[in-house]
């Protein structure tokens, strides 16, 4: 084999491995709260508790509110920016940060809602046919 | 009964395609001229039936009929014309319908346009594609599957489980859901078909790729290929700057860039297009990469496939704030992307020892070498980001349920590939234009590389960068913008034509330095207590009410009603309140913020960020609410703005949550959101008024500013304007000296209903006194509360209001504000516009040259 071919080729093996190296470590998995604990930019998923207090406090200018991931644990989470507005709303919720003391520090928050892009439910179209009749 | 025309129009035009790719088929296999009119036909009547039946669907939008799931789905009644019209592709069903519409279009020209050798086979792989893309929308039950989801299905079809279906069969909804709010926008009436217009003719150079594989001619297909290629581009780029444009300003998300996969689904086609671009230019100058340039217009059209599937397969639901949701075409995508990509790939390996190979290697210092090297790090770019966007897939790799990649991955990879590009262009356009040894190049650079320093330097020394990353990212674009100059200048005097590639690079160059300062020279404004919260932040000093350390950095602050606030040294803010009038949307508000600077010398200047609510989504208990920000845009730095919270939205949330309460007490649920309300600012309304005794009138007065809108108890009371009365009317005393009325808009929330008061303050003379009268007037409906317009003060121009008989108090009004400031985003424009232009002239240039010689 030629030298040149033989230096290519390492340059593309050691550039897609470095790449696959990196995107590895960029992307997580979802997790819950309990295996958050010791995790930094733990992508935890879940659903608002919505009996428990909840709301955005002037003085902490915090948001704070319990959720409650899909093992069932439920977890304070203080979120350092106003309400979002469509929280309500969001039928799933991904927060993206780290447990300290059981709490739930979230940097980020993705809200899924149900009626963005998404197909209507028939829940929804009922609501137009009470509205109406 | 259309309905029924429109699907079998869409049959008629799918069978048609289907029959005009087997005729194209026959043509090119030897069937001659005959089979290529029958072809051409059979694709004019595929053409004629999807237009027929687009006039369907439109017509359908227009004239409202909600039976119609599309129609439904995507409209109201009381949309604008325009919206409606851009209804036709806001869903999947109708984008898939102007896709097809604009890639009939290309064929139309493909006839006229392509040499007799090519021309067969390049036709035969667009109606191809044309066939894949009809049975996305054809809507054919096959068993228990249907091919495609046709834009003509009734509600009943669509969605057959759902409750007032099985009901009543045929039912029609009074209104549709309408359009997203979001969407609204006249940047995303154009948006789509530019985009669509990109993805049509990028299928061009696939097919033209895919015919010179087949006829074994792979030399002179880059000429008619390139002018479309490069158009492909052009569209792309305008497509990609207008959907970058509007998510600055009409989306809270913070910039014109989020690596969004939908984002990256139009910039990865540009990235491989272009490369292909750099390819096919070598190829037509010296017969060389032509396995390059096959393989670059292949990838580029299998971009834009694949990046279809990820957004409409419903795989990118979790990562995407806005990626379709699955329709049932999982599979049909899935399909799409393997025959485009089998048939690709395939005949490039099989004709892979007949394909032209290189004599000599290129020596580094040639254009060829360059330019390949160029491609390369477009593609190489292009690759990075395809990996990101298919974490769902490829992710799994690492992980059972993969998250999207940090913004982190993105910008590592993409920031040194833009370096080496940028060195590579000024390299690659100097010895374009003429042979170079190493001398000679060194000789005619000594002078860029000078004014490059000399530019970098300023730019560190001004733009106070630290970082030594940023410093090289700095001179490298500082480079490409200088050298690429020195070339463009040389061009413009010999022969302007040319300039199309420098012009390019020079905008390339432009977009790079500008990305940098507004993304990472980005900075929140920030009262002082937030930003000596932020430092004590990064100290590790800050501690949270719970007495634990804080983390956190807050980005946004507050402020009162007419209070002001210094931020970053710089700005005096003063919220001024907010006005319902003049709405373009139902609720919406207009928030009134006026910037200062804060040593008091310049202009001064307002910013009216909106917050509305989403009337797709929002019902009368729960209402999701959008904010739009507004942006100040000037040469050196933005102003980004966004109202992040407000009074007027808690108290708008309270009272829908106290509707829902009552609703929800009758069947026992409890709505129990009580809240953190002792939390809250302004929780006086949450003690109801228990003090009041039935004859003792309560008495408060309030202040307002012309224009603003404040909130009593359950009315809104909004201050228009001052009227002058002219003398002599009725209800004046003898001798008034002055006379004005209020234009007062007084909304009962309760009822939502509106009553116009226009209260009198006079003044007049009597026993040499003044004197002032003032009436009080009763707001319509209420029986004992009125208002009186008691007093104006001329110093601040406000006026004093005096409300009787009402039990609740007037509440605090403020609002979260999220400000940044963006420097030079214009030239991240500039840079685009300036690519936009390059790319356009090279597109002249290559479409006379054609011309001349067809």
């Amino acid at each position: 084999m030629k030298p040149k071919l033989i230096i290519g080729l390492l340059c593309i093996v050691g550039f897609t491995s470095l790449l696959m190296y990196n995107f590895g470590n960029s992307i997580s998995t979802y997790v819950n709260f309990q295996q958050a604990q010791d995790m930094e930019g733990a992508h935890v998923v879940g659903t608002w508790e919505d009996s428990r207090d909840y709301g955005f406090s002037m003085e902490e200018k915090q948001f704070s509110f319990y959720m409650k991931d899909e093992e069932g644990n439920v977890r304070r989470v203080v979120y350092p920016k106003p309400k979002p507005n469509n929280f309500e709303q969001a039928d799933r919720l991904v927060v993206i940060g780290s447990m300290q003391n059981g709490v739930f520090y979230a940097n980020d928050m993705l809200m899924k809602c149900p009626s963005k892009y998404n197909t209507v439910d028939a829940a929804e179209v009922s609501g137009t046919q009470t509205l109406e009749s | 009964m259309l309905g029924t025309i429109g699907e079998v129009l869409i049959n008629a035009s799918f069978l048609s395609v289907v029959l005009a790719a087997v005729a194209y088929y026959r043509c090119s296999s030897g069937g001659g001229d005959r089979w290529f009119r029958r072809a051409n036909w059979l694709f004019a009547a595929h053409g004629f039936f999807l237009l027929a039946a687009s006039g369907i669907l439109l017509h359908l939008i227009l004239t409202h009929q909600f039976n119609y799931y599309y129609v439904f789905k995507y409209t109201s009644s009381d949309l604008q014309l325009r919206y409606l019209v851009s209804a036709f592709w806001g869903g999947q069903e109708g984008s898939f319908m102007l896709w097809i519409l604009f890639s009939f279009l290309m064929g139309a020209g493909l006839m006229k346009w392509t040499r007799k050798s090519y021309r067969g086979p390049v036709l035969f792989f667009l109606a191809l594609t044309q066939v894949f893309l009809m049975s996305m929308v054809a809507g054919i039950p096959i068993g228990d599957w249907t091919m495609g989801a046709s834009p003509f299905r009734t509600l009943a079809e669509a969605m057959p489980n759902a409750p007032f279906i099985q009901t009543n069969p045929d039912f029609v909804p009074s209104d549709g859901q309408g359009l997203n709010d979001l969407l609204k926008s006249p940047w995303m009436m154009i948006h789509p078909p530019i985009l669509f217009l990109g993805f049509s003719m990028m299928t061009i150079p696939y097919c033209f790729a895919m015919a010179a594989l087949w006829k074994r001619r792979y030399n002179e297909w880059v000429g008619p290929a390139l002018p479309w290629t490069l158009g492909a581009n052009v569209a792309l780029l305008t497509a990609i700057f207008l959907g970058g444009y509007w998510a600055y300003v009409t989306l809270s998300f913070g910039g014109y860039w989020a690596w969004d996969p939908v984002e990256n689904a139009s910039l990865v086609p540009w990235l491989l297009g272009t490369a292909g671009i750099h390819t096919m230019i070598i190829q037509r100058k010296s017969s060389t990469s032509q396995k390059a340039s096959i393989i670059f217009a292949l990838l580029a059209y299998v971009a834009i496939v694949y990046e279809t599937f990820l957004t409409r397969s419903g795989i990118l639901s979790d990562a995407s704030v806005h990626s379709f949701v699955d329709l049932g075409l999982y599979n049909q995508l899935v399909a799409f992307m393997a025959v485009v990509t089998f048939i690709g790939l395939g005949m490039f390996f099989y004709r892979y020892r007949d394909l032209p190979s290189q004599d000599r290697e290129s020596k580094i210092l040639s254009r060829e070498f360059m330019t390949f090297a160029g491609a390369m790090v477009l593609f190489l770019l292009g690759l990075v980001i395809i990996l990101g966007t298919s974490s769902p897939i490829i992710g799994r790799l690492f992980t059972v349920s993969p998250t999207p990649p940090e913004i982190s991955f993105y910008n590592d990879w993409t920031m040194p590939l833009a370096i080496i590009a940028a060195i590579l262009t000024v390299f690659g356009q100097f010895l374009f234009w003429s042979r170079q040894t190493a001398e000679s190049l060194a000789d005619e650079l000594t002078w860029p590389v000078a004014a490059t320093c000399v530019l970098t330097l300023a730019s560190i020394m001004l733009g106070n960068v630290r970082d030594i990353y940023y410093m090289v990212y700095i001179l490298a674009g500082w480079f490409a913008l200088v050298g690429n100059g020195v070339i463009m200048y040389r061009l413009l005097r010999q022969n302007s034509k040319l300039i199309g590639g420098a012009l390019s690079h020079t905008g390339f160059a432009l977009l790079m330095l500008g990305i940098l300062a507004s993304s990472a020279y980005n900075e929140h404004l920030l009262d002082p207590t937030m930003a000596g919260f932020n430092a004590a932040v990064d100290q590790g000093t800050a501690v949270g009410a719970d007495g634990l350390p804080a983390t956190q950095k807050r980005n946004f602050f507050q402020l009162r009603l007419n209070e002001s606030k210094v931020v970053n040294d710089k700005y005096r803010v003063t919220y001024e309140g907010y006005t319902l009038r003049g709405q373009t949307r139902t609720g919406q508000q207009e928030y009134r913020i006026k910037f200062e600077p804060a040593d008091g010398e310049g202009r001064q200047f307002y910013l009216t960020p909106e917050v509305y609510p989403m009337l797709s989504s929002s019902s009368g208990a729960n209402i999701q609410w959008s904010v739009d920000p507004d942006v100040r845009t000037g040469l050196l730095s933005d102003i980004y703005l966004y109202v992040s919270g407000s009074s007027y939205v808690e108290r708008k949330n309270r009272q829908a949550e106290e509707q829902q309460r009552r609703m929800s007490q009758g069947s026992g649920a409890a709505g129990g959101t009580g809240g953190l309300a002792g939390n809250m600012a302004d929780s006086q309304q949450d003690t109801p008024a228990d003090t009041t005794e039935a004859d003792s009138m309560q008495t408060q007065t309030l202040s307002l500013s012309r224009g603003s809108t404040v909130t009593v108890g359950s009315f809104e009371i909004a201050f228009n304007n001052y009227r002058q009365v002219p003398e002599g009317e009725l209800d004046l005393p003898d001798s008034t000296m002055i006379a004005v009325r209020a234009q007062l808009d007084v909304t009962d929330r309760a009822t939502n209903s509106t009553a116009s008061l226009q209260p009198l303050f006079a003044i007049y003379n009597k026993d040499g006194q003044s004197w002032s009268y003032a009436p009080p007037v009763t707001i319509p409906g209420t029986g004992d509360v009125s208002i009186q317009f008691s007093n104006v003060k001329p110093e601040s121009g406000e006026i004093e209001l005096t409300i009787r008989g009402l039990d609740e108090t007037y509440q605090e009004e403020w609002v979260l504000l999220v400000a940044e400031e963006k420097p030079l985003i214009s030239v991240v424009w500039l840079g685009t516009f300036v690519l936009m232009a390059g790319f356009s002239v090279s597109i002249m240039r290559h479409w006379l040259r054609e011309r001349e010689k067809s």
